[in-house]
């Protein structure tokens, strides 16, 4: 089995979520981005894990507590933004400039 | 090596007889119809009534607490999977702990229900 | 038989956290406060059983055990362990104790906030024993989930919500940055464990691998934001004022401990044999968080901005001894580590303290300006003297804490002076420990000097809560103690040495 293409598809979500946290404004969308990285990070793991044929399992077990923390973050992070929503109505994040210097 | 590729050659050739499967019998068909174009036609549906507003409507913002509830649980799911997969080489120690694990899990959503997130009147 | 002593503190801390959720159900809301007595109860209770681990870690023989190894060698209680455990859990009760009356003042919810404090302490006491990469993640996440909660919790206050989001991206992003260093890491040397790494690095000559430089370097970056070393520092000072200031305090001290306990571990065990990789990526951080910090710092207005870029350039300090790391002999390596320890040690107290003193002082003045204290030594002398000595012990001035701190900081790295890079670098950090003493001092200068504003209210008695008391006095008595008795903390860092000569 060759790892490669799962790096590069990997490492080419990771850059398009990189991409997303500093181009978007819109605070959702900024975290999708992030989901997108954290999901390369999953790819990573997972054609690591069965490349190096681990018998422990580390990669997938990893990749399965990424998975949970993700969606911890996920909801951690929409009742920021809609607590934000509820104050400003709005959710760019451009707009956030009271606290600056 | 050259087997990893070679199995993505029966995807390829697979991919190429749907492509063509399409073609063909889209093409054959736009050739041998005939053609009486009229704006009742083109309506989005041609008969009842029409659509009214835009398509993108909005979803009330309280759903988004079902929704984190439903991702929360749902989520935790993964490490059921291979707790199932393992169970019977693990035995009893495994149970107990999947037990503690779901106990901890109900013991938010008791919090939420206390709280009256569930609760639609508030 | 599996070895629950040896995790009894995260086991009481857990048991503690469910039922400071089911506590906080019954209970109406006039006797909230019980909800942060039950929390305050449990973060004390989980301290014995690691007085008992340290002292006896056998209980039938009652005979000091050394480091106890678990699952597989994820979860190490050695004596750093320990030590650091030990730091959190007071840190912990620091900020209950600031936080009851803050947040009782105001129509905040109430048991929600000690829960998620005590929470963040759990994933802080996880991540002190975390000795692999998935373990140590947990713990990180664990220590940040709840704290960007905490950072928006003035539901209704803009800059709040605006810190918590400002907070929360940057977590996610630096957590997601790490998380593919980390994968890298995995897939390279094939191991979670940092034992493992650390050897399977030095088998495979993983220093000259692209692709692991590439590795370690994203997981510092990670680390970076979490320690918020300049130039991933964005966020901490615009966080640390818009979130509540007893947040604040535990954001300053507990989070970013947390992440410095994650980087010590990682770099002198983990990434042991690649020293010559982070070494100078670390003494870039050192220095550009010291000078930045210190030079933004002097141009501060808010004192809790003041404060968050003291706390940037504090970070900066703290790294210095990780900056020479490539040119140290195993002796060197445990001086730097012991350096480090006992920084942190030490700056949680003072800093806590200088939070104590801003939060008391900012309830009797009404106002976080610095510009509105002028006279405060007139009106109330005793807050004037607490604000002063803990700026002074900040600032490094004898006999207070904060000498002994630089003092060991520049032995490590005097002890690489066969290297230029060391020179330069001690002479930074020295001019930098003199920037600092300016900023620290205007301050003092604006309470004992200065004109009483006009709008002032000086009449009235002071009134500090008696939480914050107890909170000011622990801080108090610790921060001269330790600057007269330096080798009290000097004994806690010389236990957790062994842990960089492992490798």
């Amino acid at each position: 089995m060759i790892v490669n293409q799962f790096l590069v598809l990997a490492a080419l979500l990771f850059s398009i979520g990189i991409y997303g946290v500093l181009v978007r404004r819109n605070a959702v969308l900024v975290l999708l981005s992030v989901e997108l990285m954290l999901t390369a990070v999953n790819i990573n793991l997972v054609a690591f894990g069965a490349f190096l044929q681990d018998e422990l399992l580390a990669g997938q077990v990893f990749a399965l507590f990424v998975i949970a923390v993700a969606a911890a973050e996920v909801g951690i992070g929409l009742a920021i933004v809609v607590l934000i929503f509820r104050n400003r109505s709005s959710a760019n994040i451009d707009e956030l400039n009271l606290l600056k210097w | 090596m050259t087997g990893y590729f070679e199995d993505y050659i029966t995807v390829a050739v697979f991919a190429a007889f749907g492509a063509l499967l399409v073609a063909v019998s889209v093409g054959a068909s736009a050739l041998l119809r005939p053609k009486n174009p009229s704006a009742t036609k083109s309506q989005t549906y041609e008969c009842g009534i029409d659509p009214v507003g835009g398509g993108w409507s909005q979803t009330h913002v309280r759903y988004y607490i079902f929704a984190l509830l439903f991702l929360i649980f749902d989520v935790e799911a993964v490490f059921i999977f291979p707790w199932a997969i393992q169970l019977e080489a693990l035995g009893m120690f495994a149970l107990v702990e999947m037990i503690v694990f779901i106990v901890i899990l109900l013991a938010g959503l008791v919090y939420a229900v206390r709280k009256g997130v569930l609760e639609w009147e508030s | 038989m599996f070895d629950y002593h040896a995790i009894a503190p995260e086991l009481i801390l857990g048991v503690t956290l469910i039922a400071v959720v089911f506590i906080d159900l019954i209970l109406s809301d006039r006797y909230k406060y019980l909800v942060g007595v039950t929390a305050l109860v449990g973060l004390t209770a989980a301290a014995f059983p690691l007085l008992t681990l340290a002292v006896c870690g056998d209980l039938s023989t009652c005979a000091d055990t050394g480091s106890r190894v678990l699952f597989g060698g994820s979860y190490v209680i050695d004596d750093f362990a320990l030590v650091l455990k030990g730091l959190f859990i007071v840190v912990g009760v620091i900020t209950l104790l600031l936080s009851v009356g803050y947040i009782e003042s105001d129509d905040y919810y109430q048991g929600e906030f000690y829960f998620l404090v005590l929470a963040s302490i759990t994933g802080a006491v996880v991540m002190a024993s975390s000795r692999d990469l998935i373990t140590m993640f947990i713990g990180l996440e664990l220590v940040s989930g709840p704290a960007f909660l905490l950072a928006g919790w003035r539901k209704g206050d803009t800059r709040s919500n605006e810190a918590a989001l400002k907070f929360f991206l940057i977590g996610v992003l630096s957590a997601a940055i790490l998380l593919f260093g980390m994968s890298l890491v995995y897939g390279l040397t094939g191991e979670v464990t940092f034992t493992g790494i650390a050897a399977a690095s030095a088998a495979l000559d993983l220093a000259n691998e692209p692709a692991f430089v590439l590795a370690v370097v994203f997981v510092l970056v990670g680390f970076a934001f979490k320690i918020s070393a300049v130039p991933f520092h964005f966020w901490a000072p615009d966080t640390y004022q818009g979130a509540p200031t007893p947040v604040a305090a535990y954001l300053s001290v507990g989070s970013k401990t947390a992440g410095f306990v994650g980087l010590l571990t990682l770099c002198y065990q983990a990434f042991g044999p690649v020293r010559e990789i982070w070494g100078p990526i670390l003494w870039i951080l050192a220095v550009l968080s010291m000078t930045v910090g210190n030079l933004v710092a002097l141009r501060q207005t808010n004192i809790v901005r003041l404060l968050g870029y003291s706390s940037i350039a504090h970070a900066g300090f703290i790294l210095v001894p990780f900056a020479m790391a490539a040119t140290y002999d195993s002796v060197g390596l445990e001086d730097a580590f012991f350096g480090t320890v006992t920084y942190i040690l030490i700056y949680a107290f003072m800093n806590l303290g200088a939070f104590a003193a801003v939060i008391a002082i900012s309830a009797r003045v009404g106002s976080g300006e610095i510009d509105a204290w002028g006279g405060l030594g007139r009106y109330s002398p005793n807050l004037a003297a607490l604000v002063t000595m803990f700026f002074f012990a900040l600032a490094g001035i004898p006999p207070l804490a904060g000498w002994f701190a630089k003092f060991v900081m520049f032995r490590a790295v005097i002890g690489a002076f066969s290297s230029p890079w060391a020179i330069v670098l001690a002479a930074i950090a020295a001019v930098n420990a003199v920037i600092a003493l300016v900023y620290y001092a205007r301050v003092v200068k604006t309470v004992y000097m200065d004109p009483i504003p006009e709008h002032a209210d000086a009449d009235s008695p002071t009134v500090v809560a008696p939480s914050l008391k107890l909170a000011l006095a622990i801080t108090a008595v610790a921060v001269i103690v330790v600057g007269f008795f330096p080798q009290i903390l000097a004994f806690f860092g010389d236990a957790s040495r062994a842990l960089a000569s492992g490798m």
